[in-house]
Formats: C-alpha cells, structure tokens, sequence
C-alpha cells in the first residue's frame, strides 16, 4: 500500500516528463554535443573539441552581434516607461476609451511578419516616411532607411518597442486596477500633484508589473530574430549593422550551413540568459520581500 | 448475252460479298459460304483487302522513343520536389508526370512542390534521412554543387548512358561540374533581358494631330535601342537617368554567389590553376569592385536592391514603376503584367549587357538524382523525362523559359514571330543558350569564402575601405580556409 502511494505521483508526472524529455531536454543535450563537432545539418557530426569556441571567439562579427544583442536591452527601459506612462493615460473613465485601449493592442495580434513588412513599405525609398518628410520639407531627397548602416538596428528596435507597446501596456494597466484608489486620495490630502501623485503611488504599487516587464521583455530582446529577418533580409543590415546574436547563429547554421559553430552560439546565448534570468528572479523576489 | 449474265452474276457476287464483309463477325456464316460457291478468288480478294487495311491503320505497340534509361526498377515509388512551379504549372507538372507514368510502367510519383523555405526543408529531409529522390536544384544559385560536394546527390556522368547525354547542349550538361563530374539533368533556362520602363527611360511619346510621335516628354530622352551592350556601360547610364529622372538604378549584387559575378562580369581569375590560392584581389578583380564602388558613391543605384539576397526586391520596385531599367528573364514578365498592367503595355525587352568574359550565362535549373536513392534507374528516368525535348517543349509553350535540348528548338513553335514582350527572346534564345558555359571552377567552402567577399564587398561600398585592401584582406581570410 506505501509503496503504490509512493509511486503515484511519479505515474501522473510522468507524461509530462516524457514530453519535457524529448522537446526540451534532449534538443538541449543535443545542443551541448553538436557545440563540439563539426556538423552541417545533412551530414554526420564529427566531433572537433573546442575549435568552434575558439573560432567564435576569434570572429569579430560574433563580438558586434552580442554588442547588437546588449544594445538591444535598451528596449527593455523604453517599454517599461513608455507602457507605464500609456496605461495611467488609459486608465481613465472617458468614453470611448476601450475603443484607445483596443487600437494600442492591435500590433499585438497583428504578428511581427505582417508588421515587419508594413514598416519596410513604410521605410521604403519611395515609402511614407520619406514622402511625408519630403513634403514637409524635412527632407530634400528621399533617405534609403534601411540602406544606412547607423540607422539599422534603431529602426528594428523602434519595431520591437512599438510591437510590444499594447501587451506591455495591459500588465501595467491590469496592475493600476489593483492599487486601491483610497493611496491616491491619501496621496492628494499629502499635498501631491498629478505627477506626484503617479511617481509615488502608481510607480511603486507597479513593482511587480515592473519586474515581471523587465524580466520577458529583456529575454525577448536578447532572443529578437524576426523583426531583424523581416526588416534587412538575409543579410543583417548593410555592414552586418543589425546582426544580433540570435541572426548571427540563425546565419552560421542555416545561412554557412555551420549546425556546430551554430550551437556553440546557442550555448553562449544560453549562458547568458541564464544569467539574466537569474539576476531577474532575484529582483523579482526582492520586489516581493519588499512588498 | 452470256456475257451480260456472266457480268451480272459478278456484280451481284461483289454486292453480296461486300455485304458479307461489312457485317459484324456474328452474322450467320452461311451467307459467306453460298457467295464464295463459284468466285471463291474474287471473293478472298474483295474480303483481304478491308483485313489489310485494319492491319495498316492499327496502331501497333512499339518502342517509346521518351524510353531511354533501361532498368527501370519494377514497382518504384518515388519523391519529386519542385521549386516554386506550383500552382502556377499544376497542370503541366500533374500531366508529365501521368505520362511519365505509362511510360515507364510500374513507377508511381510522389510530387511536391517547396517555395521560400525550399533550402531549408531540402536540409531537413536530408538531415532525417527521407530527402525526395528526384530534385529541381538551381544551378545557377549553385544548389547543384552545394549539395554534390557533400556527396548528397547522385554522379550523373557515370550512370547516364552517351546517348542520353547527347541530348543537351554540352555547356549545360557540364554545367556545376563537381569534381570533374555532372550533378543534374539540365531543365528548363532562362536568357536575361534588361526590361526597360519606356515611360522613364525614354519618356511618354508626344503625339501630332496626324498621330505621329513628334517626340518623347518626362523621360531620360534615352533610346531603347541604345542600351549599352555590355556592363560597363551602366554606370554613365545611371548617371544619366538620375539626372534626368531622380530614379535609381535597380542593379542587383548576386550575394549568394559574388565570385561567379566577377567571373562573368569582370573576366576575373577567382582561383590559381592548382586551386590551391584565391587570386579575386588581381586588378581585373578591383576593376570591376571600383565599378559599383563608383556607383554608390555616385548615388545613382539603390543600395537596398544592390546588396539584397531577394530578387523578388529588385523586381518590385521595377513593377512598381520606380525603376527604368531591371534585368530578369521573360519568364517574370508575367509578374508585372500581374501586379502592375499600366506598366505593361510601356515595357521593351533588350538583350542583357555582357561582361568582360564574353560568355553569356550559365545554366538556370537542373534537376538531380539523391545519391542513395532506393530506384536509382526509376529516378534518373524521371529526371530525364521531365528534361526531355518533348517535356521541354511542351513546358515552354506556357511560359517563357527555353529548352536545355537543341531538339526542342526544331519546333516551329521558336521559328513562329510574336508580338508579346514574353515571347521577345524566343527567336534568339536558342543562339543564346546554346553557348551558355559554366566558367567558375568548383569553390571550396564555397558559402564561407562568399561571405567573406559580400563583408569585403561591403566595406568597399559602404564604409569607404579602398577596394584593392578589401579584397586583398578577403583573399587572406579565404586562403586561410584552404589551410584548414
């Protein structure tokens, strides 16, 4: 009688097991193995020891994608402060807000390739952009956006940000619900203004939406692929100038046919995830401790 | 007297047996047997000649000439992929297959066709073990050799009876030579035309009152029967254009394979006769950098379309009107008539420029055999068969591609003039194609060394490095490959 109770939760445990086996935990293995070998997807790998560390380490476009890759965390504080500051402008009773709150939401649901495409044509040389700065007078002649090294990686960050805007925006708005209205009448008999009121009720009772925002959106931004594919092709933006870690190792496996050297990317990036992640749950923790 | 009734007695003998032989065979016999009583010869003679004639007109069962590989395996089923044809060619595809099929009885065909992500799911198959067995690879994007090198697919050369082999033009049978061997069947081609937006590159045409055209407005004031012959032309044409128009020029970079460019357009030596060096930093090879370095800086090409892996990029913008001049093969004419007709009827083909090797091309699509394939023989047979001149043929009768077999070409179908832009090449396609030649020798690390040159090229055009370092430094890096 013990022993079948003792085996019982392992029996309900183990069809998830199974599958957290063989499409996480092998895939990931198998990552760690191909990392060591010289290996091009259609033909057997041939273990090669270190050699694919050692030539990352030696390729200087590896260093400009993780330095595209750190750059690309900027995203992360734009979007807290920018959601923030959208979701207390919603949080409001006017009509037709819902109407506001649905638009801000729509990239959302629109998917990064669609978006993507529409902010090529945007771009575009004889795009919107140029035309409306071109008739402005802004401009003299029409600027090839996304032909300009310097340009490049704002731009698809300026995707990223404006992807993420809705979704980011309704945690922090579900999180404004939250805080009882009673802290601002507090705040106001305090003597604080508007502003006061939201940086000293709104930012800390935001805490954990704050926290949970960093966490996912800065593993995104080290992980951002699409909107780089979509916006400079297969090349990465003239002079590799939007080449992050993700296209750097999406290019050495599928692009260069190199599946080994592409695995030791995909374990650097892991190592560094980790880190972030670690570094993340920490600061979730003491955001609750805190609370 | 006698010999009326001798005369009416035959008469009505042929009647009768006349009667006798257009009846079925169910009819009673007796009829047959009184009439042959006394004109038995007359009788044989009226009944052997509708039998000698049902023999005569019987289609009898003879050699297939599309038969031409032996040993076909009994009970074959076998994978065909394609690349981007359908739904476009379903029918045309669907059909040679059917008549593949009875052909070579006892062979079933299995047929995908892969578009955008056809590379990538071609690895994965080969990866898992379950690639198809017959393969449409572009030669000229150097698919063929890519995946011959790594010893995926199967040796043409040596399993292909001389005959067979005979077909074809020679340029393109020997067309991504691996290792001195042949990876492909050479299907269907394409010759390059510059189109030319005739409302941009030469103006709108201003019409008198006796409607004839007294001169063109709005355009470069270019004439179309003046394009440059060959590529260096283009960048005083650029110039020009830009001046006149405010358009860029829609040049593309083959990115994918930039060496080959050189070759052709630069008549550069890209390796040392023992292939032991690369040698693409020699001054023809800094010549022809220069040219497009010039360009850029310049401001007369757009950069996007210049360093794009998508020619679909390049054919865009020249389909959205933006552009004078794009060059493609007649078989994507169709493209801008789709999405853009008002530019349709202001368009002209002219023959492309040629580069500084004088050689006109290269082959476009082949089709391969996968190396372990379980039917070898029912494999190559349907390579075979779809790049038969019949196939060939027919397959150029809906589209504007030409034919890999100097047979195809024998039909009056290229001899016949037409007035559509599609059909612009077909009168000098067989010239064209005929000496298309494969000039690149086999390179090794081939998408490594190609990224190697795209970032020298790169530096060259866009970060203001002189072209003989980048180059030079890219020849470093790549002899450096060969060491490994």
């Amino acid at each position: 009688m013990t022993r079948r109770t003792s085996l019982t939760p392992y029996l309900f445990l183990t069809p998830a097991l199974l599958v957290i086996a063989v499409f996480t935990l092998y895939p990931i293995i198998s990552v760690v193995y191909y990392s060591f070998t010289d290996y091009s997807i259609v033909t057997p790998p041939e273990w090669i020891g270190l050699r694919n560390y050692q030539q990352l380490m030696k390729d200087p476009v590896f260093w400009l994608a993780l330095k595209h890759s750190f750059t690309y965390l900027l995203v992360t504080p734009t979007l807290i402060i920018l959601c923030m500051i959208l979701a207390i402008v919603v949080n409001r009773k006017l009509p037709g807000i819902n109407l506001f709150r649905a638009l801000y939401y729509i990239p959302v649901i629109c998917g990064t390739i669609a978006v993507g495409i529409a902010w090529r044509m945007m771009l575009d040389t004889n795009g919107a952009l140029n035309g409306l700065l071109l008739s402005m007078g802004i401009l003299k002649e029409p600027v090839q956006w996304l032909a300009e090294p310097s340009y490049t990686l704002t731009i698809v960050m300026m995707l990223t940000i404006w992807l993420g805007l809705g979704y980011y925006m309704m945690i922090f708005l579900a999180g404004l619900q939250n805080i009882p209205e009673e802290l601002y009448d507090a705040a106001l008999i305090d003597g604080c203004n508007s502003w006061q009121k939201h940086w000293y009720v709104s930012v800390p009772g935001l805490r954990p939406q704050i926290t949970f925002v960093a966490v996912i959106s800065s593993l995104a931004a080290l992980q951002v692929f699409n909107e780089v594919y979509i916006l400079t092709g297969e090349l990465g933006g003239i002079l590799n100038s939007a080449v992050t870690i993700v296209f750097y190792m999406w290019r050495q496996a599928f692009r260069l046919h190199h599946a080994g050297m592409g695995s030791a990317v995909a374990m650097v990036l892991l190592i560094i995830t980790l880190a972030f992640s670690i570094m993340n749950i920490r600061m979730l923790e003491r955001g609750t401790e805190a609370q | 007297m006698r010999t009326k009734m001798f005369a009416l007695f035959v008469l009505a003998s042929i009647l009768l047996s006349s009667c006798a032989t257009a009846t079925p065979s169910t009819q009673p016999e007796t009829i047959i047997e009184t009439v042959v009583v006394e004109s038995t010869k007359l009788v044989e003679v009226e009944k052997t000649v509708p039998v000698e004639i049902e023999v005569l007109v019987t289609p009898t069962p003879g050699p297939n000439p599309e038969v031409v590989i032996e040993g076909v395996e009994p009970g074959a089923e076998i994978t065909l992929w394609t690349f981007w044809l359908s739904p476009t060619f379903d029918e045309y595809i669907k059909s040679t297959i059917a008549r593949f099929e009875e052909t070579y009885p006892g062979v079933k065909v299995n047929w995908e066709d892969h578009q955008a992500t056809f590379q990538d799911d071609l690895r994965n198959a080969f990866a898992a073990g379950n690639a198809p067995d017959v393969i449409n690879l572009s030669v000229g994007e150097g698919w063929v050799s890519d995946y011959a090198t790594q010893g995926l697919l199967l040796n043409l050369d040596d399993a292909v009876p001389q005959n067979v082999k005979d077909l074809y033009y020679p340029g393109l049978w020997q067309s991504q030579m691996v290792d001195g061997k042949n990876y492909q069947f050479p299907w269907y081609q394409g010759v390059a035309v510059e189109l030319i937006n005739t409302q941009l590159y030469q103006g709108t045409p201003e019409i008198d009152a006796e409607g004839k055209i007294t001169g063109y407005a709005g355009g470069a004031g270019l004439k179309v029967e003046d394009f440059p012959k060959t590529v260096d032309g283009l960048p005083d044409l650029c110039k020009t254009i830009k001046e006149k128009t405010g358009t860029l020029c829609d040049i593309r970079l083959t990115v994918n394979d930039l060496l080959s460019q050189m070759v052709y357009e630069g008549n550069v030596k890209v390796m040392s006769d023992d292939g032991k060096q690369f040698t693409f930093d020699s001054p023809e090879a800094v010549e022809w950098l220069q040219m497009y370095v010039d360009m850029v800086k310049d401001g007369t090409v757009d950069k996007t379309v210049l360093v794009t892996t998508n020619d679909r990029v390049g054919l865009d913008l020249f389909t959205s009107g933006q552009a004078a001049f794009y060059q493609t093969g007649p078989n994507l004419i169709r493209e801008v008539r789709a999405n853009n007709p008002a530019l349709y009827g202001y368009l002209a083909a002219v023959p492309a420029p040629v580069g500084k090797s004088g050689v006109l091309g290269k082959g476009l699509m082949g089709i391969s055999v996968k190396g372990d394939t379980s039917y070898p023989n029912a494999s190559i047979a349907l390579a075979q068969f779809f790049t038969n001149p019949k196939s060939m043929l027919d397959f150029s009768k809906i589209v504007a591609i030409y034919p890999s077999t100097p047979a195809s070409y024998e039909d009056p179908f290229f001899s016949t003039p037409s007035v559509a832009i599609e059909d612009s090449a077909k009168p000098i396609a067989k010239d064209i194609v005929s000496k298309y030649a494969d000039i690149v020798p086999t390179i090794p690390n081939k998408a490594d060394v190609n990224q190697i040159v795209l970032d020298a090229v790169q530096q060259a055009l866009f970060n203001n490095v002189p072209a003989q370092q980048a180059l030079s430094d890219a020849v470093a890096q790549a002899n450096a490959l060969l060491g490994q």
